[in-house]
């Protein structure tokens, strides 16, 4: 078991030392679940950190903040910032090693276990409760959950009923990437990654085609999936109206030049390219955290189309994303003894 | 007029109601959203609010405003693309999204009409659902004038009495509504009136969250403009459009043309909603974005909600139905926001 208390004490040490500039980690929200991303400045801040099977954000996305806003200081704090992380969360810290987005030395990575269950899907949740109103939920050991209703009552639920997808679907729930690891490190055997892809990939390109015009004509374009993602960090993003590469010293021609490459119009082929625009920048590199499906407001279902990609680097290229940082970028980088002849 | 409607009439009455475009709240996945009913049925009793509120119909996210194109001798070939003539009906608008479009209507009207909004907001006739259960944990309307049983801009307001729906007419539209199917409707009687008037009153007191001394806000507001407040506050912000998109009050938009890649060339001039979290919402052409950061936009949605349109319209851009609560990915709370403001250097 993660012990909070041990875990609160390794925070508030590494903040009193004046080690890193701030810790990233989890407290209770105002709705009690999900957790909400909680930034420490003062060991006293440390009292309200949660561990539990609400912790479901990635927090590695707030990376990109820090990297941007380093960026447009004069004379930054150049300290590291520390961070909480789970299993999925640390591939994303090892694919933003790999692109070089950060230096190890940026961050002072908290690794926790999962422990053999995982975290819980707001929604599976309160299906599960039928409505009645959630305070707290618990890990009580292996592939239980003990939850709190907000009338104090107790029940405990089996984790498989309620866990999120990403989590059904884990390679590992251990950090692969961490500088101290709390609670046990457990071998995992999570059987077939990719089962719920087999949904879609037994339709017909027809029926394919209905099931993903019926989802992404839902689509409002708030862009939550890619705000949320950690992969991306793209100072300029093709369905941005507006280029953020442009400074005060771009010319008028220049300006002037660049492509608009989708109307902000929420029609079926803007959205069509929009997601599949994000789909394909996230091949190789989305390490199933699935963020982008929890935040959807409309409840697109997202991770079929970053789970295909990632089946697509196994089965292709036997890469595993996130696993190992000494690798090189699997969408950036080529073999001169490649077999395929269309890879030269 | 205070009429009777049994639960079994109600899709009959829809029925009826050929001459309208009919919308009603229909159940996606683990969400609601208003769509045109295209076979008439009851309300769902499991029904609490829509993801997206009526705002999506009135002003929808995308609007042609005027077709155009080449220049030609008699000059530009222009047509302008007003919304059809087609009276619209709302089924199950919940009071505070029915309040928030008064609010709206204050800025698309006044000197200079939209006619694009108007001709939407004129056509549709909103048939409210008194909160006789609050249908987010979230919901705090009784903080911003608001009630679970308000009447505010709805023609016709059902409170579900279990068996049957007690129908209040608000307004000549209304009326219509109600005499185009006026066999399915009976008088009603004291007894349910008093009924009414206790789920109200139940109701109310099943909305725990509050804002404290929200009229103090406006000018706690103007106090911490520049507080380094909103950076603590914005520190989890992702910059992301859901609690804007989702607000039945948010009413910014952005005006684009988009053209076709075909000779001659055409195309459409399109308003879409626009969204004051986005970074490009403010950006200049020059490169320069006055508002760069997230807590120069967080307090930008703060500031416009309990204090710039307070100045304006003498009301809060906020009817308390907690959508950016519940939907927020990082668990940012207005309410939160709001409650430490008033606390700011007390």
């Amino acid at each position: 078991m993660v012990n909070l208390e041990e875990l609160k004490s390794e925070i508030k040490r590494v903040l009193g030392e004046g080690k890193v500039k701030y810790f990233i980690g989890y407290r209770r929200s105002t709705g009690g679940l999900p957790a909400a991303p909680f930034f420490m400045k003062e060991t006293e801040d440390v009292e309200r950190l949660i561990w539990d099977p609400t912790c479901i954000a990635n927090l590695t996305r707030f990376l990109d903040d820090e990297k941007k806003r380093k960026a447009r200081q004069k004379e930054p704090d150049t300290r590291p910032i520390g961070i909480i992380v789970k299993g999925c969360d640390s591939r994303a810290i090892n694919v933003l090693l790999q692109e070089e987005f950060i230096k190890r030395e940026d961050v002072y990575i908290v690794g926790v276990s999962c422990e053999h269950s995982g975290m819980v899907d707001e929604k599976k949740l309160a299906a599960k409760m039928k409505g009645k109103a959630v305070a707290q939920v618990d890990f009580a050991g292996k592939d239980n959950f003990a939850v709190t209703a907000a009338d104090g009552e107790k029940t405990g639920i089996p984790a498989a009923e309620v866990l999120a997808g990403r989590c059904v679907e884990c390679k590992v729930d251990y950090p692969v990437v961490r500088d101290v690891t709390f609670g046990e490190e457990l071998a995992r055997s999570p059987g077939n990654a990719f089962k719920s892809v087999e949904k879609i990939e037994a339709m017909s390109v027809a029926e394919r085609w209905d099931f993903w015009k019926e989802q992404f004509d839902k689509c409002i374009r708030c862009y939550a999936c890619r705000s949320v993602c950690p992969m991306c960090y793209c100072d300029e993003c093709v369905v941005d109206t507006i280029n953020f590469a442009v400074t005060a010293q771009t010319g008028a021609k220049e300006k002037a030049q660049k492509i608009k490459w989708i109307e902000k119009s929420p029609a079926t082929s803007e959205n069509f390219f929009y997601h599949m625009v994000r789909a394909m920048h996230l091949a190789g590199r989305c390490v199933d955290c699935g963020e982008c499906e929890r935040v959807c407001p409309v409840d697109i279902p997202l991770r079929f189309l970053n789970k295909k990609m990632e089946k697509e680097a196994k089965e292709l290229f036997d890469y595993d994303v996130g696993m190992n940082p000494e690798l090189p970028s699997l969408v950036s980088s080529f073999r001169d003894e490649d077999a395929e002849d269309f890879i030269r | 007029m205070e009429k009777i409607l049994t639960k079994q009439s109600f899709p009959e009455w829809i029925e009826k109601l050929s001459a309208y475009k009919v919308y009603a709240p229909i159940k996606k996945e683990d969400h609601w959203d208003y769509e045109v009913v295209e076979k008439a049925v009851g309300l769902d009793p499991a029904y609490g609010n829509a993801v997206l509120s009526p705002k999506k119909i009135i002003f929808p996210q995308r609007e042609v405003l005027f077709e155009f194109g080449s220049q030609t001798k008699e000059g530009f070939d222009l047509k302008e693309n007003l919304p059809e003539d087609e009276a619209v009906v709302i089924f199950g608008v919940r009071p505070c999204d029915a309040k928030a479009l008064t609010g709206t209507d204050k800025v698309f009207s006044g000197d200079f009409e939209d006619p694009y909004y108007r001709k939407r907001r004129d056509a549709a006739t909103l048939v409210g659902l008194s909160c006789n259960t609050p249908p987010s944990k979230n919901c705090f309307c009784l903080s911003v004038d608001g009630s679970p049983f308000s009447k505010t801009g709805l023609d016709v307001l059902l409170t579900d009495l279990g068996e049957t729906y007690f129908v209040e007419t608000l307004s000549d539209k209304g009326e219509q509504l109600v005499n185009a199917a006026s066999a399915f409707f009976s008088d009603s009687k004291k007894k349910e009136k008093k009924e009414v008037e206790k789920l109200q009153i139940d109701a109310e007191k099943k909305i725990v969250r509050q804002v404290k001394d929200v009229k103090s806000l406006p000018g706690k507001l103007k106090e911490i403009f520049d507080s380094s407040f909103w950076d603590d506050e914005s520190l989890s912000c992702i910059r992301c459009g859901i609690c804007t998109y989702l607000c039945p009050t948010c009413h910014c938009f952005d005006i684009c043309d988009e053209v076709t890649c075909e000779y001659p060339l055409a195309g459409k001039r399109v308003r879409t909603w626009d969204n004051c979290q986005f970074p490009d919402f403010t950006m200049h052409s020059s490169g320069h974005n006055p508002r760069p950061d997230k807590a120069s936009r967080l307090r930008q949605r703060i500031q416009h909600k309990y204090n710039y349109f307070v100045e304006r319209y003498d009301e809060y851009q906020c009817t308390g139905c907690g959508r950016c609560i519940g939907k927020c990915p990082v668990g940012i709370d207005i309410i939160e926001v709001l409650n430490k403001v008033n606390e700011h250097g007390a």
